[in-house]
Parts: C-alpha cells; sequence; structure tokens
C-alpha cells in the first residue's frame, strides 16, 4: 500500500494505492487464482472517519483512489485501512506534507 | 496528580474515545445488493424504493475507454451527501463501490473500475435529508476488462 497526502490551502488531497488483484469469483476462476478483493477501506485523521468506502470486485486490478478532506495540518498523521474478501487488514500511517 | 497518573488517565481517555465515528461497512449491512445484476435492483437494495432525481451530480470518465480493465471515474457533488455509489450495467454484479460520506466532507472521489463491455455508469447518491439523486453516463470499452 501507498499513501500519499499533501496539504494544499485548507484541503487535504489523498492518493492511496494499494495492491490486490481485485478478482471476484468469475475472474478467478478464469485465472485460477482464489477469489481476492479489497471489500472496505476506511482512512482515519486525529482518529476521525474522513474517508470510507466499501468495494466490490469491479474495482480494477491494483487500485488507485484520489480524495480530499477538510481540517487536516501539515506533519499530521493519516492512517488508512483495508479489509479483503478473507478477512485480511492490512493499515499504513502517512504524513501529511 | 503525579505526571505518571496523569499520563495513565490520557492514555485511557484515548483508548475510551470511539474508535469511528460512521464506520458503516455496506456489504456487512446490505449483502444483497452487491449480488445484483441489474442496476435497479441494487439501487433498491441500497436506497429503498424511491426514484432518485437526476442531476446534481458530475460524472467524469472517458468517452471511450481504450481499457476496460481501468477505467478512470470521477464523482463530484456539493450536495450534503450521506453516501454515494457506483453501480454499472455491464459486469456479472452492478455494484462496484459505495462510499460513506464523513460530516463536512468534500464529495471528489476518484477510482478506477473494470467494465467488461461498453456500458452505463450510474451513481446515486443520498443526501442527508434523505433524498436520492443519480447521473448515468455511458463509456464505450474497446477492450473489456473482467479478465476477459
Amino acid at each position: 500500500m501507498k499513501v500519499k497526502a499533501k496539504l494544499k490551502g485548507a484541503v487535504v488531497k489523498v492518493k492511496a494505492m494499494f495492491k490486490s488483484p481485485m478478482a471476484g469469483t468469475e475472474e478467478a476462476e478464469k485465472k485460477k487464482i482464489k477469489p481476492e478483493y479489497i471489500t472496505h477501506i476506511v482512512a482515519k485523521h486525529n482518529g476521525k472517519v474522513v474517508y470510507e468506502v466499501s468495494t466490490g470486485a469491479f474495482v480494477s486490478k491494483n487500485p488507485l483512489f484520489k480524495f480530499e478532506f477538510k481540517g487536516g495540518a501539515k506533519g499530521d498523521e493519516l492512517e488508512m485501512t483495508t479489509t479483503d474478501n478473507n478477512g485480511k487488514t492490512e493499515t499504513k500511517k502517512a504524513k501529511i506534507k | 496528580m503525579d505526571r505518571r497518573k496523569f499520563l495513565s488517565l490520557g492514555a485511557i481517555a484515548v483508548a475510551v474515545m470511539p474508535f469511528s465515528l460512521s464506520a458503516v461497512d455496506f456489504r456487512a449491512t446490505k449483502p444483497k445488493s452487491w449480488e445484483s445484476d441489474a442496476v435497479d435492483a441494487a439501487i433498491e437494495e441500497l436506497y429503498g424504493k424511491d426514484k432518485p432525481t437526476a442531476g446534481s451530480i458530475t460524472v467524469k470518465t472517458p468517452k471511450i475507454a481504450e481499457n476496460g480493465g481501468s477505467i478512470p471515474v470521477n464523482i463530484k457533488s456539493k450536495l450534503d451527501l450521506e453516501s454515494i455509489a457506483i453501480f454499472q450495467d455491464a459486469n456479472p454484479r452492478a455494484t462496484v463501490a459505495v462510499y460513506t460520506v464523513p460530516e463536512n466532507g468534500i464529495v471528489n472521489y476518484s477510482m478506477r473500475i473494470k467494465m467488461k463491455k461498453t456500458g452505463t455508469i450510474t451513481v446515486v447518491g443520498k443526501t442527508r435529508d434523505g433524498k436520492l439523486y443519480s447521473t448515468t453516463k455511458g463509456v464505450e470499452v474497446s477492450i473489456g476488462g473482467c479478465g476477459g
């Protein structure tokens, strides 16, 4: 997972890239792998949820998400957590630049 | 109060603080809407039977997507939305993603989606007072994604 957060004016712009094949049932069958896709992504700033999305298998492979939020400051930490269909979670922290 | 005690109090306060204020996993709360193959049925499962009003949400996609495996989609809205969802009619199941918009959140989300063939993307948003809005956009896909 790669997370980049940058303060621009009053808004923090975040780019996040996740590593996942994002293969649903049909696609996994074709590629002969186990279905594996991210189902839930949450970003937190100072313990407050600033971004949240539930996803399905039709998000592209190694997905890139962009979003913005208000109220961040330089040096603050942004914490991103993903959950996949097999229950695996991954967390990464990034400093706002 | 000595310093050590004071610090441990702080640690307890942090631990007690609600871990997430608005966490809603739509896959857990609305599992049926992820299984629907029709856009209308998926919207009904997710947001109920109300018909959405057209407009008020901007959807940016390329008109012709060369690679169906990675179609950039940007959604923007100035409405005070509670949640916003992306659907399409080209894949085996209709729902792609459902965003929960935090209080004072900015609705300006970009992501990349997969489409098996040429189809229509439907974005539906629900405002905090329960009104539904939607925008549709056609995308022409030259080479299908989704492992096809």
